[in-house]
This record gives C-alpha cells, sequence and structure tokens, in this order.
C-alpha cells in the first residue's frame, strides 16, 4: 500500500525549477532515502509533501490525503523534522516538548517528553532556554517533537548532520525499528553512508529531476557502492 | 567608529527590507511619508483656526520628542529581533564575537545606523513635505526650515534620553526607577520653586522663538551626554550563558484555560517575560510613549481648556495600544509552527487573546487619566472610544500585515493602505471628541466592519505564503 504518492509534482521559484516533474510513490514500512547534492531540491521536495509550501503544478496525497486540499490534517498525521527551523527561542526545552504536545493534542506529554530527553541524552538540557541550546541539542529536541505523536510517516531533512557518533547511532537504530513497525520515513540526506547504513529504498534527485527511484538491494545485489552509483548518475546528469 | 562597519551594517539593513518586498516597494515609503505630510501640511491654516501657532509648534515638538522615543525603543528591540529570525552569526551587530571588533563599537555604530536609517525613511521626508507645503500655504518657508531644524533637535533628544534610560535599565530596573522618580521631583521641584514650566523645558522650540547659542549648547548636550553615557556603560548581555528556568508553561497555560489557545498565549507571556528587557520593552515601547502622550494632553489641555483632554487622550491610547499586537508578533515568526498542523490564523487568534489581556493595562491607564484630569463623567464615551479605535486599528494592522507589523508596514503599499484606512477614522473620532464627547458613545458602530475585517483575515492569511524570515 502506497501512503506516499507524488505526481508530476513541480515547483518553481521564478525562473529556477526546483522540483521538476517528479511522480513517485513509497510504500508503508519504506525507509525511503532521498538522495541528492546541496540545492537539489530535497527540501523543497518535503515541504510540498507535508504542505508547508504549494507545488507549482502536480499533486501529492500521504496516507489517501490530498496536501494541497488538507495541509493541516497531513500535518496531524505526520512528524516533521525540518533542517533550517529551530524551536521558539524563550521556552525551555522541556516547555517546548510541553507546548508541541499540546497543539497536537497528546495526554501522556510528561513521560514521553522524558522517554526522548532519556534515549537522546539531554536532560541535563531540559530547563534551559532553547536559544541557548546547542545546534546537537536543538537537533536532538527536534528529533524528539517529531516523533512525540508517534506518527505512522516520518519525513526528515538532514537529520543526523550535527549530531554525535553515539546519537546518530541511536537514532539510526530508532529508525530501523519504527519502521519495523509498519511506519515509514521520508529522509533526505547527502551523506551517502548513513543512507546505504539504514535505508530500504533510494531516490536520487538532481537540479530538481528524479534520476533514479529503486530498493537499496538493487545495487547491494549488484555489489555497486551507492557512491560510485550517485556520483556516476549525478555527473551523466 | 568604524566607517566600513557603518557602511556594512547600512547595506545589511537595506537588503533585509529590499529582500521581503522589494526595492521600489521599500524605496518609495519615505515618498509616501513626504506626501503624507504635504498633504497634512494642507490642513494647518484650518488647524490655525483653533489653535494658536505657538500651541502647533509645541505640540509638534512634544510629538517628535515622542517620535524619537518610540524609534528608540524599536531600534533597540530591533536587534534582539533580528537576533530572534536570523540567529547572532549572520548579522554584523554580533560580529564582535568572531571578528576583532569591539562591542562598544558595533554598539556606536548601531546607533548611528539607525539614527540615519530613521531620518532618511521618516524625518527628511516629513521636513521636505512640511517645507514644499509652504509654496501652497501662508507660511515661510525659512521659518518652517528652521522649525524643521528645532524639530530635528527634538527627535535627537528624545532617541538620546531612552538609549540612556534603556542603558540604565540594562544594569539595573530599579536605578532606571530610582532616575525617574528622581527625574520628576527635579522637574517638580524646578516647577514649583523656580516658576519654570513644562514649555520651558522644551529647548528646542524655545529656541526658535529666542535663539541663543547657551540653549543651543544645551541641547547639543541632551543630545549628546545620555548618548555618551549610554556607551560608556554600554551592558551587554553576552547569551553564550545559559539560563534555566523552572518549567512554568503549563502552570501558565492553566490561567488561560478560559481560551482554547491558552498554550500559545503562556508562550507569548513567557516569551515577554524572558526576552531581553522584557519589562524594558513594554516600558520604552508602551508605557513611556502612553506617559508622554499624556504630558501633552496636559500640556494641550493648558493651552485649550475647552477640549475635553480624556477623550482625545481615549483616541491616541487606542492607537499606540495597537503597538502591543506588534511587539507580541516582533518576537515570533509563523516558521516553528509551519511543520505543526497549525493554521496562521490561530497563531493570530492566539495573539488577540494575549493583546486583550495586555490591555488591561490601557484600560487601567485610562482610569487613572480620567481622574487625575477630573473627567470622570467623560469615561464611558472615552471608553468605547478608546475600544473602538483600539478594535479598528488592530483588525486592520491583522488584514493589511498578519503576523508581520514590524516588517510589511515598511512596504509602502501597505502601509498607505493603512494609513488611508485608519487615518480617517482617526481624525473624525479626534474631531468627533472635540465637538461631543456622547457623540462616541455611537462609535461602537465601528465594530461591526472592523470584525469582518478581521474575519477576513483569517482566510487571508491561512492562503499566505510565509515570509522567508
Amino acid at each position: 500500500m502506497s501512503v506516499i504518492k507524488m505526481n508530476n509534482l513541480t515547483k518553481e521559484f521564478g525562473e529556477l525549477t526546483a522540483v521538476d516533474n517528479v511522480t513517485l510513490s513509497i510504500e508503508k514500512g519504506q525507509l525511503f532515502g532521498l538522495l541528492g547534492p546541496n540545492g537539489s531540491g530535497k527540501t523543497t521536495m518535503i515541504k510540498m509533501l507535508t504542505g508547508q509550501i504549494k507545488p507549482t503544478n502536480g499533486t501529492a496525497e500521504i496516507l489517501n490525503i490530498d496536501v494541497l486540499n488538507d495541509p493541516i490534517n497531513v500535518r496531524t498525521r505526520v512528524g516533521i523534522i525540518p533542517e533550517q527551523e529551530t524551536p521558539p527561542s524563550f521556552l525551555t526545552a522541556e516547555e517546548y516538548l510541553e507546548f508541541v504536545g499540546s497543539i497536537r493534542k497528546i495526554r501522556n506529554i510528561k513521560n514521553l517528553s522524558e522517554k526522548w530527553f532519556e534515549m537522546l541524552d539531554f536532560k541535563d538540557q531540559k530547563n534551559a532556554l532553547c536559544k541557548d541550546l546547542s545546534r546537537g541539542t536543538r537537533q536532538k529536541l527536534m528529533v524528539a517533537q517529531a516523533f512525540l505523536h508517534e506518527p505512522q510517516i516520518a519525513f526528515i531533512d538532514e537529520p543526523l548532520i550535527n549530531l554525535d557518533p553515539i546519537i546518530q547511532r541511536t537514532l539510526k537504530d530508532f529508525l530501523i525499528d519504527y519502521i519495523k513497525k509498519g511506519n515509514t520515513v521520508f529522509f533526505s540526506t547527502h551523506v551517502l553512508e548513513i543512507a546505504e547504513e539504514i535505508c530500504t529504498q533510494i531516490g536520487i534527485i538532481d537540479k530538481g529531476k528524479l534520476l533514479h527511484n529503486g530498493p537499496i538491494t538493487e545495487l547491494k545485489n549488484k555489489k555497486q557502492h551507492l557512491e560510485d552509483f550517485f556520483l556516476k548518475l549525478v555527473k551523466e546528469g | 567608529m568604524s566607517f566600513e562597519v557603518l557602511k556594512i551594517m547600512i547595506k545589511e539593513e537595506w537588503r533585509l527590507h529590499t529582500s521581503l518586498f522589494g526595492k521600489r516597494m521599500f524605496a518609495f515609503f519615505p515618498i509616501m511619508i513626504g506626501i503624507s505630510a504635504f498633504i497634512a501640511s494642507m490642513f494647518l491654516p484650518y488647524i490655525q483656526t483653533i489653535m494658536t501657532t505657538q500651541q502647533m509648534l509645541q505640540s509638534a515638538h512634544y510629538i517628535f520628542i515622542l517620535f524619537g522615543v518610540t524609534i528608540g525603543s524599536f531600534g533597540l528591540a530591533g536587534k534582539e529581533i533580528l537576533n530572534r529570525r536570523f540567529g547572532q552569526a549572520s548579522l554584523v551587530a554580533y560580529s564582535s564575537r568572531s571578528l576583532p571588533i569591539s562591542e562598544r563599537t558595533i554598539f556606536l555604530n548601531f546607533l548611528i545606523k539607525d539614527i540615519i536609517y530613521y531620518v532618511i525613511l521618516w524625518i527628511l521626508p516629513i521636513i521636505l513635505g512640511l517645507v514644499l507645503a509652504t509654496f501652497f500655504i501662508q507660511i515661510n518657508t525659512i521659518s518652517m526650515l528652521f522649525i524643521c531644524g528645532t524639530l530635528v533637535l527634538s527627535f535627537l533628544i528624545g532617541l538620546s534620553i531612552v538609549f540612556f534610560l534603556s542603558t540604565v535599565y540594562a544594569h539595573s530596573y530599579k536605578l532606571l526607577i530610582a532616575f525617574l522618580i528622581i527625574g520628576l521631583i527635579v522637574f517638580l521641584f524646578l516647577m514649583n520653586y523656580y516658576n519654570v514650566g513644562i514649555t520651558t523645558l522644551l529647548l528646542p522650540y524655545s529656541i526658535y522663538y529666542n535663539l541663543s547659542i547657551n540653549k543651543f549648547l544645551l541641547i547639543l548636550s541632551l543630545i549628546f551626554v545620555p548618548s555618551a553615557l549610554s556607551l560608556i556603560f554600554i551592558k551587554v548581555d553576552y547569551p553564550e550563558k545559559k539560563r534555566q528556568y523552572k518549567n512554568s508553561l503549563m502552570d501558565l497555560s492553566y490561567k488561560f484555560k478560559f481560551s482554547q489557545h491558552s498554550y500559545y498565549i503562556a508562550k507569548d507571556f513567557l516569551d515577554l517575560k524572558r526576552s531581553e528587557g522584557g519589562l524594558g520593552k513594554i516600558i520604552f515601547s508602551f508605557l513611556f510613549p502612553i506617559g508622554l502622550t499624556w504630558l501633552f494632553l496636559y500640556i494641550f489641555l493648558e493651552l485649550i481648556p475647552t477640549v475635553k483632554a480624556i477623550m482625545i487622550f481615549a483616541v491616541f491610547l487606542g492607537i499606540v495600544s495597537a503597538s502591543i499586537y506588534n511587539m507580541l508578533t516582533a518576537f515570533d515568526t509563523f516558521n516553528p509552527y509551519m511543520f505543526l498542523p497549525v493554521k496562521v490564523s490561530t497563531i493570530i487568534k492566539s495573539k488577540i487573546i494575549s493583546y486583550l489581556i495586555v490591555s488591561i493595562f490601557s484600560f487601567i491607564i485610562l482610569i487613572l487619566v480620567a481622574i487625575s484630569l477630573n473627567e470622570l463623567e467623560w469615561f464611558i464615551p472615552a471608553l468605547f472610544s478608546f475600544i473602538t479605535i483600539s478594535v479598528y486599528s488592530l483588525s486592520m494592522t491583522i488584514y493589511f500585515a498578519g503576523l508581520h507589523p514590524t516588517i510589511l508596514f515598511y512596504n509602502s503599499k501597505i502601509f498607505a493602505q493603512y494609513i488611508c484606512t485608519v487615518g480617517p477614522i482617526l481624525f473624525v473620532f479626534t474631531f468627533a471628541s472635540i465637538l461631543d464627547p456622547f457623540i462616541m458613545l455611537a462609535s461602537p458602530v465601528l465594530l461591526v466592519p472592523a470584525l469582518f475585517i478581521l474575519k477576513r483575515s483569517y482566510i487571508k492569511w491561512d492562503k499566505w505564503k510565509p515570509l522567508n524570515i
């Protein structure tokens, strides 16, 4: 069953086509990695799929909900870790999770928050203002807020980039376990090693065009390295 | 001072604004201010029929001091707003952390940049508008130029005083209160024992009639001494120190449980409380202008005793109160909500509730002013007038600028639309209040279109593409 569907999805910013006519569907239980160089359209695609920006053309459905018509419903059901956005400055980390919990109408928010503070090892920071947190700790907080409501789909934009190797391992294990439970992850990155390690399906995008889409096992069966495949594909355009 | 830093700061400010709504729309802003000043000046001969030239000049000087105070307050808050939106690393104002340049030099350049910017954006266009009008009305152009000079001095005094007071506040709010009390005592002493009136202390106005080198030097010292002191005693709050706070969102949210947006409101109050100079922001950008407006009206009442000052004050209070909304939105962009199931209209609605709660201050101020002016019999019409004008101007602010009034009002088109819809109402309210205060009992009729516009605003802003800030 496809839980993420897009048809001829296009986004133009003036003369720049950030995402160019992309048609793609992702089945339930996949850890889909969208790979591409900087500025290839990965973030724009995630923003369109979660109703944060409107596509210039094309349609998108998440859990059979039309994103264009009902973006709030989509964002209610999914979790999103944005690439850049940071939590509001003057709330503490714990207050921020409670704030998100109130918006998402989560009941046992205190316990859930505690679980994430423990798991990502930043309990000692829970009373610090978000604006005073380090980049890595903010990233941890954004991870926690995205999974608080145990969504069926998570959209994650470059999630591991500021995290230390220990937390990276924890998060990778969590994501693998998360899809085993039948959930789906849409994951964008340009760090190929991470994608090769945890993704079940990969898409390669460059200059807004989807150059490849398929299971990672295809490459593994051919004994081909993702890095070589990626570089060849992007260079050939 | 470093000319290079100043140049870069000015470029940064220009690019910041032009990137948001285009060079043309931003560049047209001072032209529009000039045109507005020109049109307003054309009414001077009519105003002269109810006020003497002396009264008009005094009023203008007070308004320019008030303007300097307001601009200074927003300028200081601006640094923090930018910090909130862009992060410290991207701003020249924070380059002392990574470049061999002192915080004092940065602050000096920041002040000069602000002065240059606001003089170009506001003061010069107003002056040009006024001077241009002299060719069409019977006012001597040279006199007008001289008046403009004294008005600029008034503006700079206001700016300089607020810089100084904000530095005092940065050290200790108790010290600020002590300063204000001492200032009040000195003023009362001068008034009672040396028979020095408020107008005598209005030095830029007094040199218009009696130009003396001593007075001019005194004015310069009023501009430079407070600025220099604020620079010498500058206190920089280094955000590297991590502040820890007890979790209070839910407790505070419980206090606002009457609203379905209680947690957003609680967040607004925590933002105000915990942001740098939280109390100072309220003092400088709301209570201080209100205080000066009250002072100005007190003088106005002495000059024209037939006018019910409380009525005029209520109209001004309504407009100034709307600035609370600007303050509430200035520290909160929609970007942190974009990835959550939240509509823009939900945030706007929560800001309106926060605004209404803070407006209790305005209500108390109105009662106090009515008592102090001994005009309690006019309190009900004044209250109606205040509520109507504040709700109406708030609706217009929201319709035209949504969650970004402090940014979008520099778009000349948006600002013109706001002025054209609020300006005439302000005029009508002021004149109706002078004519017969009881007319204002009918003013809530205006709430019907105001609430309709508010409803349209929710639809408009839910369709809106967020600004890239």
